[in-house]
C-alpha cells in the first residue's frame, strides 16, 4: 500500500511540474513585454533594459521558470493588474465560495444519480430505464449556459421564486447554480452507474449469490454496487476537481463571486498573473483529487494496487 | 456480425435511429432554409430591432424566429451559426481521430519508454480541466476559428489516444498479429491493415459522441467571446447577447439554445445507440 501511495504521488508531481510549465510558457508566449507595459509610452530602450533587468527578464528561461516555482513555494503568486493587488489574496478571498457551491452541487449530484443508475442498470430495458437514459442524455446534452438561461426564465422571470444572480439570498441562490450544475454532473454519473451495474450484473458471482438466496436488493445494492463503484468515485472525484477550478460559465451568468469569475475578468482584462495562477491552480486541484479518488479506489477494490 | 444484422440492430434501436432522424433533419434545414429566406445574418436594421417571432404567418418573408437586439433576422443567424458549428465538429473530430489514433497506435505497439512518453503527456492534458485550458490558450492565441479548432484538438484527442492504446495492446496479443509478425510483416504494416481495423468499433463510438463535446466546448467559448467573434453569428454568442434580454425579449437567447440542444442530442443519441448495437453483449 505503501509503496503504491509512494508511486502514485511520484507521478502526481510529475504532471504538476509540466502543468507548471504549461501555465509558465503560455504567459511568456502571450505576447507583449512585461516591461514594455510597466514603462508606458515614450520609455526609452535603457529604462526598458533596466526594467527587463529588475524583473529578471534578461536571463534565460529555465533561470525565469525557477525564480517563479520559487515565488510560487513561498506563496508570491505575482500582482494581479486588474485588481491591483497580489493574487494569492484574491485566491483566498474567493476560494470559499467556489468551494461552496462545488460541494453542495455534487452532494447533490451523487444522492440523485446513484440510485438512479443502479435502479436503471437493474432493471435494464423498462420504463425506468428509459427515463432515466433519457434524463442523463438531455443533461448531456444541454449546454450549461442554456440550461442556466432557460432556469432563470422559468423560475426568476416567469415564477419569479428564486434569485437569479449573487449569492446573498442564502440558500435559495443555490438552487439555480445548483440545478444547472447538479444535472449535468448527475448526468453522467448516472450513466456510468447504470453501464458499471450493467456489466455486474453479468458476472459469475452475482449468479452465486443470486444461487445462495440473498434477496436481490441486497445484491444489487450491496454486492453489484461494490464493484461498480470505482468508476463513479473517479468520475465524481474528476467532476469535483473541475467545479473547485471554477464553474466558469455558471459563475458568469449567476455573478457567482467564485474562481470561474476572477477567470472571466482575468481573461478579459488581459490579467496575465491571474490567469497563470488559475491556470496552476486548477492543474494542482484535480492532481491532488485525483491522487485522493486512487487512493480511496485502492482501498475500495484491493485489485487496483496490483496494476 | 455481418452487415443484415448489422442494419436490423441499427433500426430496432430507438436511441440509434431518433439520433440519425434529428441529424439529418437539422443538416437538411441548415443547408436548404437560408436559401428561401430574404435576410443576411450580418446585416443591421435599426427598424426593426427586437421584433418578437413572427412564425409562419408571413411564410419565410416575415422574420420567422424574431429580431434582436440589432434587428437582425434570428432564424437567418441560427443557421448559418449552425453550419459554422458544424463544420467546426467535424473538422475537430477528424483531426483528434488522426492525431489519437496513431499516437494511440504507438503506444500501444510500441510499449515502453513510447508507451509512457505518450501516457504521461495525456494525463498532464488530462490534467487541466478543458474549458479552462480552453480559455488560456484562446486568451492567449486571441478570437478566431483556426484558434478555435487547435484549442479544441489539442485538448480533445487524449480520449481517442487513451482508448485506442488499450484495444491495441490486446489486439496486439491476438492470433492474426502474431502471424502476420511471424510472416516477417513490417510493423507499419501490422499497425495500420492488421490491427487498426479491429479497434475501429470504440473511435466510431466516440467519435460521434466526440462531435457533439466539440460543439459543446466551442459555443462555451464563443459565450465567453473567445470563440467566434461577433458580427459573426454562433449559438454560443447568441445565447450569450440574449441572456441579458431574458426579460423583455426571451426568444433571443431561446432559439439558438434549441438548436444547439437538438444537434447535440442526435450526437449523443447515435453515439449512445452505436454503443449499444455494436456491442455483441448487449443483446
Amino acid at each position: 500500500m505503501v509503496k503504491y501511495i509512494f508511486k502514485r504521488l511520484g507521478q502526481t508531481v510529475i504532471v504538476l511540474f509540466f502543468v507548471s510549465v504549461i501555465a509558465f510558457l503560455l504567459i511568456r508566449l502571450a505576447g507583449g513585454n512585461p516591461a514594455l507595459l510597466l514603462a508606458g509610452d515614450g520609455a526609452t530602450d535603457a529604462e526598458i533594459a533596466e526594467i527587463e533587468r529588475s524583473l529578471g527578464l534578461d536571463q534565460p528561461l529555465v533561470v525565469q521558470y525557477f525564480k517563479y516555482i520559487g515565488n510560487i513555494l513561498r506563496g508570491d503568486l505575482g500582482r494581479s493588474t486588474s485588481y491591483g493587488m497580489p493574487v494569492a489574496n484574491l485566491i483566498l478571498s474567493r476560494f470559499p465560495n467556489t468551494l461552496k457551491l462545488a460541494s453542495v452541487t455534487v452532494l447533490f449530484g451523487c444522492i440523485l444519480a446513484i440510485p438512479l443508475g443502479i435502479i436503471a442498470g437493474s432493471h435494464q430495458g423498462t420504463v425506468i430505464d428509459f427515463f432515466a437514459t433519457l434524463f442523463a442524455l438531455l443533461g448531456q446534452s444541454m449546454a450549461n449556459m442554456w440550461k442556466a438561461v432557460v432556469f432563470i426564465y422559468i423560475f426568476s422571470v416567469w415564477l419569479g421564486w428564486l434569485p437569479s444572480i449573487g449569492m446573498e439570498g442564502g440558500i435559495k441562490s443555490y438552487v439555480l447554480p445548483v440545478m444547472t450544475l447538479g444535472w449535468q454532473m448527475s448526468a453522467q454519473v448516472t450513466r456510468i452507474s447504470r453501464s458499471g451495474m450493467i456489466d455486474t450484473l453479468h458476472e459469475d458471482f452475482i449468479t452465486a449469490t443470486y444461487a445462495k438466496g440473498i434477496h436481490p436488493l441486497v445484491v444489487r445494492w450491496k454486492y453489484a454496487f461494490k464493484n461498480a463503484v470505482c468508476p463513479v468515485i473517479t468520475l465524481v472525484g474528476m467532476r469535483f476537481g473541475t467545479m473547485l477550478a471554477g464553474t466558469i460559465i455558471v459563475e458568469a451568468i449567476f455573478s457567482w463571486p467564485g474562481l470561474g469569475q476572477l477567470l472571466n475578468t482575468a481573461v478579459n482584462q488581459r490579467d496575465y498573473a491571474l490567469v497563470q495562477a488559475l491556470l496552476l491552480l486548477s492543474g494542482a486541484m484535480f492532481a491532488i483529487i485525483n491522487f485522493a479518488v486512487d487512493i480511496i479506489n485502492s482501498l475500495v477494490d484491493p485489485r487496483i494496487k496490483l496494476r | 456480425m455481418n452487415r443484415k444484422t448489422l442494419l436490423k440492430r441499427m433500426v430496432h434501436n430507438p436511441f440509434f435511429m431518433s439520433g440519425i432522424i434529428i441529424m439529418v433533419i437539422l443538416l437538411l434545414i441548415l443547408w436548404i432554409v437560408p436559401n428561401l429566406i430574404p435576410y443576411d445574418a450580418t446585416t443591421n436594421s435599426l427598424l426593426e430591432m427586437n421584433k418578437a417571432p413572427e412564425w409562419f404567418s408571413r411564410g419565410f418573408e416575415g422574420h420567422v424566429l424574431g429580431t434582436d437586439s440589432l434587428g437582425r433576422d434570428i432564424l437567418a443567424r441560427v443557421l448559418i451559426g449552425g453550419r459554422t458549428s458544424m463544420k467546426i465538429g467535424l473538422i475537430v473530430v477528424f483531426i483528434e481521430i488522426v492525431i489519437g489514433t496513431t499516437m494511440g497506435l504507438l503506444a500501444g505497439y510500441f510499449g515502453g519508454i513510447v508507451d509512457t512518453v505518450i501516457m504521461r503527456l495525456c494525463d498532464i492534458i488530462l490534467a487541466i480541466p478543458n474549458l479552462i485550458l480552453g480559455i488560456a490558450i484562446m486568451a492567449v492565441l486571441g478570437p478566431s476559428i483556426i484558434n478555435l479548432i487547435i484549442v479544441l484538438c489539442f485538448t480533445g484527442w487524449v480520449q481517442f489516444c487513451k482508448l485506442t492504446r488499450n484495444n491495441v495492446i490486446i489486439a496486439k496479443e491476438m492470433e492474426y498479429s502474431k502471424a502476420s509478425k511471424a510472416i516477417g510483416a513490417s510493423d507499419t504494416h501490422i499497425m495500420f491493415t492488421q490491427i487498426l481495423p479491429n479497434v475501429t468499433t470504440d473511435i466510431i463510438i466516440i467519435a460521434s459522441e466526440k462531435f457533439g463535446q466539440a460543439i459543446l466546448l466551442e459555443s462555451a467559448l464563443s459565450f465567453l467571446n473567445l470563440g467566434i467573434a461577433a458580427p459573426a453569428p454562433s449559438w454560443g454568442n447568441m445565447i450569450s447577447d440574449g441572456k441579458s434580454f431574458l426579460m423583455v425579449y426571451p426568444w433571443i437567447a431561446m432559439s439558438a439554445g434549441f438548436a444547439l440542444m437538438f444537434c447535440v442530442l442526435a450526437s449523443n443519441f447515435i453515439g449512445d445507440g452505436l454503443r449499444d448495437v455494436l456491442d455483441p453483449k448487449r443483446y
